[in-house]
């Protein structure tokens, strides 16, 4: 995937888990957690979305690199490359 | 491989959230019910033509939608039910009765609860919102040491009627201990009925858990109702199959039990530590159906009326069967927007004492409940005025009731006093979720069940 394709799939996800998510205006460098008013149940939908998605297993430890978007796109780019 | 990833013993909220949960991600599990439909303590049943529902006077926890943080939005998402599809219905406004014309109006409004403590009250009202700003800076999730509400609550409030007056609703709703309640609980429960309130859902029980029954079968999940499990198989230390009382075995990577801690241990053939985990609270209810006519005859303008006709609150179990001395009276129709029905009814809810049902014969079983509905609705008279000349239909049901339907020891509603607030037991891989894990009510046991397999589910595979 690209890094474009990734960003669209976590858009996505996150328009999914959220229905009230605001995502224009979305800095891709601030935290996303406090942009979009979500807690630490919300972030365990995204991860648990791309290991459904992916057969992605994404440590606890590795967390904090969803933290923005910019973060979460380095992060996937090489584990999604393949596909 | 095993059965399933994952078994869930019990079809009640808790169960039934948890379930969804980990169906939601795929997850391979199997809800064993042993009664023939979902709910648990909060269900329903077919009387007459009439459709009662067990549980439900209000639930908490009310939020409009697009309020991300509130418990409920938040337990809507987790459980992927769209919340703004989702019609709910607010309260009118409840009440807070003791004696001597001391009462206390409150409703989803909170401002109209703090008017009323600054008009009745005028010396409290600075301590009530120096309380109001420790509540609002409050962690009650943080595991911690038992703190004592009512020695929290003197440091800001001084007259003791004030204190019973804010505690009833909240111990009623949602306290397993006698006399006192844990801080964080008390801070809980202020939330999810004086800040956020009551409320109840389009419909009826029934389709609401048929709301959350269709969403578990839709990602994949299995219930299978009439199976009571009977003991909780144990490999290497590790659970590994539970066993139902037809003796079919079923195997599984993990369990989660719903049925409370004393039942758990039992299942695990450990010690069921009655003495420790039975909670000593359970109630009678009486449900009362009367015909639409008759409610100008009632004082009936309020959803929920919390009474307390002695001078203090004696939260706790009583010494008689029955304590008529407070109690609930709840009126199911009285929330906004509701379509007018045929009839209406009335709820009263009292603390009742187990052991003094649980040892009556047959006989003394039926004529302690005519005796005993009778002192209750000549107190509840006192407060709403006579209403027993139109009943149509009632029923009741007892300690006896709740434990037989829910296998609560002892009937205790709200579990037991000391919670497993980890849900962790002494086997690796079962955990606790609903009552006895600690959050009470319907919304409370939900996201008990959600966050039970967020920590130790979803987390650990
Ligand atoms: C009279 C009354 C009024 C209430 N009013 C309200 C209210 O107005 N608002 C509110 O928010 N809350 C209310 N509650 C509280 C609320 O109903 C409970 O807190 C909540 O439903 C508890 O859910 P649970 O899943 O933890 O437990 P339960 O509902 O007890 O679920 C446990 C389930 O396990 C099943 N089970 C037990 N043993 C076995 C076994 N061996 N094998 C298989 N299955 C088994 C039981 O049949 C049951 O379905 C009320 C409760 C009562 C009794």
């Amino acid at each position: 995937m690209t890094r474009g394709e990734i960003k669209d799939v976590i858009l996505e996800i996150i328009a999914d888990i959220d229905e009230d998510a605001d995502m224009d205006g979305l800095n891709p460098d601030e935290p996303l957690r406090d942009q979009l008013d979500l807690d630490s149940m919300d972030f365990l939908d995204i991860v648990m979305e791309l290991r459904k998605r992916y057969k992605l297993q994404i440590p606890e430890a590795d967390y904090p690199e969803l933290a923005t978007l910019t973060s979460c796109i380095n992060y996937l780019e090489p584990k999604l490359k393949a596909l | 491989m095993a059965d399933y990833s994952l078994i869930i013993i019990g079809g009640g909220l808790s169960g039934l959230a948890a379930g969804i949960r980990f169906a939601r991600f795929g997850g391979s599990v199997l809800i064993l019910e042993k009664h023939a439909i979902p709910g648990g303590l909060n269900s329903y049943y077919f009387r007459k033509g009439f459709l009662l529902e067990t549980g439900l006077h209000a639930m908490t926890n009310f939020a409009e939608p697009g309020d991300k943080r509130a418990p409920l939005n938040r337990l809507f998402r987790q459980l992927k039910f769209s919340r703004h599809d989702f019609i709910t219905h607010e309260q009118f406004s409840s009440l807070i009765h003791f004696p001597a014309g001391n009462t206390l109006r409150f409703s989803n409004d909170f401002s109209l609860l703090q008017e009323e403590i600054a008009s009745r009250f005028p010396a409290e009202i600075d301590g009530f919102n120096s309380l109001l700003a420790v509540v609002n800076g409050y962690d009650p999730f943080t595991p911690k040491a038992w703190i004592s509400t009512r020695v929290m609550l003197a440091r800001f409030l001084h007259d003791p009627l004030l204190i019973d007056m804010i505690l009833l609703p909240l111990m009623v709703y949602g306290n397993s201990e006698e006399h006192d309640m844990d801080f964080p609980q008390f801070v809980i429960m202020f939330r999810s009925i004086y800040q956020e309130g009551f409320f109840r859902p389009d419909g009826t029980m029934k389709d609401f858990l048929a709301l959350l029954v269709d969403k578990f079968t839709s990602y994949g999940g299995e219930i299978r109702y009439n199976s009571q499990v009977q003991s909780i198989g144990i490999t290497d230390q590790q659970a590994s199959h539970v066993k139902l009382a037809g003796g079919e075995a079923i195997s599984c990577d993990a369990v989660i039990s719903t049925v409370g801690a004393p039942g758990t241990f039992a299942m695990l053939s450990l010690n069921p530590q009655e003495e420790k985990y039975a909670g000593r609270m359970t109630f009678v209810e009486s449900i009362y159906i009367l015909p639409r006519q008759a409610k100008k005859e009632v004082k009936s303008d309020h959803t929920i009326i919390f009474y307390c006709l002695s001078d203090q609150l004696q939260y706790c179990q009583p010494v008689k069967p029955v304590d008529t001395s407070w109690g609930v009276i709840c009126f199911p129709e009285n929330f906004q927007g509701l379509p007018t029905s045929e009839n209406f009814q009335i709820r009263i809810t009292h603390a009742a004492n187990y052991d003094l049902w649980k040892k009556a014969s047959p006989l003394e079983y039926t004529a302690m409940k005519q005796e005993w509905g009778a002192k209750s609705r000549e107190m509840s008279a006192k407060i709403i005025g006579n209403y027993e000349q139109n009943i149509v239909y009632e029923d009741s049901f007892t300690p006896i009731t709740i434990e037989r339907y829910t296998a609560k020891a002892r009937g205790a509603v709200y579990g037991s006093p000391v919670k497993i607030k980890d849900g962790r037991t002494p086997c690796s891989n079962v955990f606790i979720a609903g009552t006895d894990q600690g959050f009470l009510g319907i919304v409370g046991s939900m996201l008990s069940g959600v966050s039970i397999v967020n920590q130790h589910i979803l987390t650990e595979n």
